[in-house]
């Protein structure tokens, strides 16, 4: 079954949140934002705004009828900037208008007087200033200290990784519509409907129950959405109250590459240590993550990262620092990955200088320190159904690695102005929110008395096809066919306290919860029909729409059960919760079991660098993959692709750049570059392990949307490569991303 | 003055023809499946066929389609047709995932099979070197116009 949502694509009939029918008099609301990075906030001038025609309100954080807080993790960030500014971008005030044009013609005109303090944009500087958003974490397995000596080689190093736009191709954006008893409808285009409608109750100082929040579907969101959409959508609901009318907020692109967070920026410094064979006795690392102005996710994101820190090794001796710092920058956010793949790149530094030590090729390091069935994380936790040296052995043996290896070398030998490179970039994933709590979900099924059945979760829609697989688990729990189907706009009014659709796990929880709904209804069904047929339940079963008996085809299908069961007055409807078992993290000994389950898989990278024009071709991109039994594997292999190129994106072109004042340059397309047509790799395969099961997911699959962004690394160290070819008199060095202005350097400077 | 949009004759007045054409079409004939990416002519999110040119609605004014033939995605087939023969390939190839792409994709490589029906992979990413996805790293829409192509020959 392709895409449920492509046929309304590809004839542009589906609904974004921009493509909405206004209410009539619908107002617009365009934010004033502070221009600089922190200082005091003495005074808001808004008289000469007030004069624009068309405004109808200016408001402010006095405007503020509840609490002027929308931090979730931790409450420290403001809606609306109240007596200090902490970042370039932060909602200082809001304009509400009759058009989106007068209302920024209104914002221009808004004085800010702001006594300016010195702005901090190194995490490592705000580490020595001892500003943290949290307490540090440390992680440690073995005794690290007495490994040392043991070793035969240690190295030292620091690695940087930049930060990362999501650029979703649909802006931010939110529709507030005033409702009965003071209440407020918003249609967001957010990953997190409970978020919203939390957030706006606590700033609108009204109950949960007033607050409806809709979402029909995303143009991307790739965590993006997942709590940066809430100011959007709290900023239009205020603006609603307070003019009893229709209020939408809709960022334009460069409006959204100023406001919104990023992937975090980290610093990392690491230490590992091997015997004379490649064998990882000790791996010592820091990170310092730049969090930005306030927390948002940045503690679930640092802390996934002290998870993922040893990737798919397992090294009896780690320690894992990681420090949450808190800069002058947009309150950072999750990004697809969310914190393991700048985990992952410090260890695949490590492991390439050390190789670059040993004389080793790095894939020998990488292949000898594979998890194997019940190796230890450095937090306790096992690894179970483990495919990681598989995966990789199986990448060694369908991509002839050693036979590449000689033909690259060979033609390194013999070309001086091209110079190949290869990579290979085992992964592991564990699947689970990190925070416990988040691991559960909700469905609701009506079955109509005509058979058609709705569906609704708490999953939201964002290119990633989970209503399409949703379908797909309730068709073949119900033994229906899947045009009879439809999932509905998720609502918090129809399921309630929704997780965010994140942390790949939308499609296992909210699926599992469909599955229960939909046993709950089949249970039922087949004892309407059993006492229509008088026969006893155990013989019943239904498959494609028809009502079987001891296998055999009866008179009734799907059409005349649902009737029959209409008429006998039998419930049509299930609601049904999931919570995921067996999971458990205790943070005081840091030890404990946070993941459901774990993804693996092994990418090959091959590319080609221009040495005298430093342009990067990305030659060749072969993936394994482990997807359990994949409930869809058009859509999974399509989530694989597109997170891989965002990944090689992160890594080789995608930088943002800022002034000192620390305003964004990057601001718009035409200055941030991320990967377009030129940059897909000709050869690019995506296959997956055929026979792989998952007991821990719905229907023994497994979650895809972020485990493959972390193939992307294989890109740098493929670069890498080709460019210790071309200067095998230079040392690697590991500052991503790794742009044509860093690979030029590189070649032609001393 | 009049416009063609989609096989309907539109008399065009002429304090619109400084509208942003995105704008218009989006606001003003409720044709949304055009959409705004970026509004600075980057993105290909908003292109729309004038007189099977691929252009940029965003960078457009209403001025600019006096007298001429527009086509928006709208107007491909309509809910009662089946598909045009590119538009199935786009979802049996897997080519869409969020979808807000697709509007502006499916028309820039319309217009391309319009003039090349044979194209190369390499003529193929040339055509939508414009158009930005986010979602999908490009291979699976390269592949849908490269199946639709034979549907051009016809
Ligand atoms: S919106 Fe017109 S090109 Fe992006
Ligand atoms: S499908 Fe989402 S941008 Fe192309």
């Amino acid at each position: 079954m392709s895409n449920y949502d492509s046929i309304d694509h590809v004839i542009g009939a589906s609904l974004f949140l921009d493509d909405l029918p206004e209410p009539v008099n619908c107002l617009h609301a365009a934010i004033c934002p502070s221009p600089v990075a922190h200082g005091k906030l003495k005074k808001i001038n808004i008289d000469k705004a007030l004069g624009i025609k068309g405004v109808i309100t200016i408001l402010t954080a006095d405007s503020i009828p509840g609490e002027n807080q929308i931090g979730t993790i931790i409450q420290d960030e403001p809606l609306l900037a109240d007596k200090e500014v902490d970042f370039i971008g932060q909602p200082v005030a809001l304009v509400v208008a009759g058009t989106a044009r007068q209302a920024d013609k209104a914002v221009k005109l808004i004085e800010l007087e702001i006594e300016e303090l010195p702005p901090v944009f190194d995490p490592r500087q705000a580490a020595a200033n001892g500003d943290f958003i949290a307490p540090s974490r440390t992680l440690a397995l073995g005794d690290i200290d007495k490994a040392w000596e043991k070793c035969a080689t240690v190295v030292e190093g620091r690695t940087e990784t930049g930060g990362q736009e999501h650029l979703y191709l649909e802006p931010q954006g939110s529709m507030a519509m005033p409702d009965e008893r003071g209440g407020i409808m918003l249609y967001s285009s957010t990953q997190s409907p409970t978020a919203v409608q939390r957030v706006t109750s606590r700033v609108l100082g009204i109950a949960m129950h007033l607050v409806q929040v809709e979402v029909k579907r995303l143009g991307g969101g790739f965590g993006g959405k997942e709590d940066q959409a809430t100011v959007y959508a709290v900023l239009a609901a205020l603006a609603a109250l307070h003019t009893s009318t229709s209020t939408k907020l809709i960022l334009n692109r460069q409006q959204d590459m100023q406001y919104t967070g990023k992937r975090h920026p980290y610093s990392s410094d690491f230490k590992i240590g091997l015997d004379e064979n490649g064998k990882i006795l000790a791996y010592e690392v820091t990170y310092f993550q730049n969090a930005g102005a306030a927390a948002d996710l940045s503690t679930a994101v640092l802390e996934r990262s002290l998870y993922h820190a040893t990737n798919a090794y397992y090294i009896p001796n780690v320690r894992i620092t990681g420090h949450c710092c808190k800069t002058n920058n947009v309150p950072n956010t999750a990004f697809r990955g969310f914190g393991a793949p700048q985990a992952l790149f410090v260890i695949e530094s490590a492991i390439a200088k050390a190789a670059g030590m040993m004389k080793l090729p790095a894939w020998r390091i990488q292949e000898k320190n594979l998890l194997k069935e019940y190796d230890t994380f450095p937090y306790g936790a096992r690894a179970r159904q483990c495919h990681a040296k598989r995966a990789f052995s199986e990448i060694l043996h369908s991509q002839k690695w050693e036979v590449t290896q000689k033909d690259i070398f060979n033609f390194n030998k013999n070309n001086s102005l091209i110079k190949k490179g290869a990579a290979l970039m085992p992964i592991c994933f564990g699947i689970s929110f990190t925070t416990g709590f988040l691991n559960q979900a909700g469905a609701l099924i009506h079955i109509y008395s005509d058979g058609s059945i709705s569906v609704s979760t708490g999953a939201v829609e964002m290119g990633q096809g989970v209503n399409t697989k949703i379908i797909a688990i309730v068709a073949h729990t119900l033994g229906v066919n899947t045009d009879i189907i439809t999932v509905q706009p998720t609502a918090t009014r129809t399921v309630a306290n929704t997780s965010p659709t994140a942390a790949s796990a939308a499609a296992d929880l909210n699926g599992m919860a469909a599955k229960l709904a939909a046993d709950t209804l089949r249970l039922r069904l087949m004892d309407t029909a059993a006492s229509r047929l008088g026969e006893h339940v155990s013989g019943i079963s239904i498959n494609n729409g028809k009502i079987l008996l001891k296998g055999q085809p009866t008179e009734l299908d799907w059409h005349a059960l649902i009737s029959d069961a209409y008429l006998s007055r039998i419930n049509l409807s299930a609601q049904a919760h999931y919570a995921t078992p067996d999971i458990y993290f205790d943070k005081n000994i840091e030890k404990g079991q946070p993941f459901a389950y774990y993804v693996y898989g092994t990418a090959s990278i091959q590319v080609s660098v221009d040495i005298l024009r430093g342009i990067v071709t990305i030659d060749a991109v072969n993936i394994l993959h482990d997807a359990g039994r994949s409930l869809n594997q058009d859509i999974d292999r399509g989530q694989a692709l597109g997170a891989i190129m965002q990944g090689i994106g992160w890594l080789t072109m995608e930088e943002l750049v800022y002034n000192k004042e620390g305003r964004l340059l990057t601001d718009s397309l035409t200055t941030y570059k991320v990967p377009d047509i030129h940059s897909m790799p000709s050869e690019f395969n995506v296959s997956f392990m055929e026979d792989t099961d998952n007991p821990h997911a719905v229907l023994q699959s497994k979650g895809i949307g972020e485990p493959p962004f972390l193939y992307g690394t294989a890109a740098y160290f493929a670069i890498m490569n080709a460019l210790i070819a071309a200067r095998p008199d230079k040392p690697m060095f590991f500052n991503a991303p790794l742009t044509h202005e860093k690979i030029l350097h590189f070649l032609t400077c001393e | 003055m009049k416009t063609i949009i989609n096989g309907v004759k539109i008399s065009l007045r002429a304090e619109w023809f400084d509208k942003d054409l995105l704008d218009f079409l989006r606001e003003d004939l409720d044709l949304t499946g055009a959409k705004r990416g970026c509004g600075i002519g980057v993105c290909g999110t908003c292109v729309i066929l004038i007189n099977e040119l691929p252009v940029q609605a965003c960078k457009k004014t209403v001025a600019d389609i006096v007298d001429m033939t527009v086509l928006t995605i709208e107007g491909m087939s309509n809910k009662d047709d089946p598909l045009h023969p590119l538009q199935q390939a786009f979802i049996d190839a897997g080519a869409i995932q969020c979808g807000f792409c697709t509007p502006g994709m499916v028309l820039t490589a319309h217009a391309f099979l319009l003039k090349n029906n044979c194209p190369s992979r390499e003529e193929i990413r040339k055509a939508i070197k414009g158009n930005l996805c986010r979602c999908t790293g490009y291979q699976q829409i390269v592949d849908a116009i490269e199946e639709a192509a034979r549907h051009y020959r016809k």
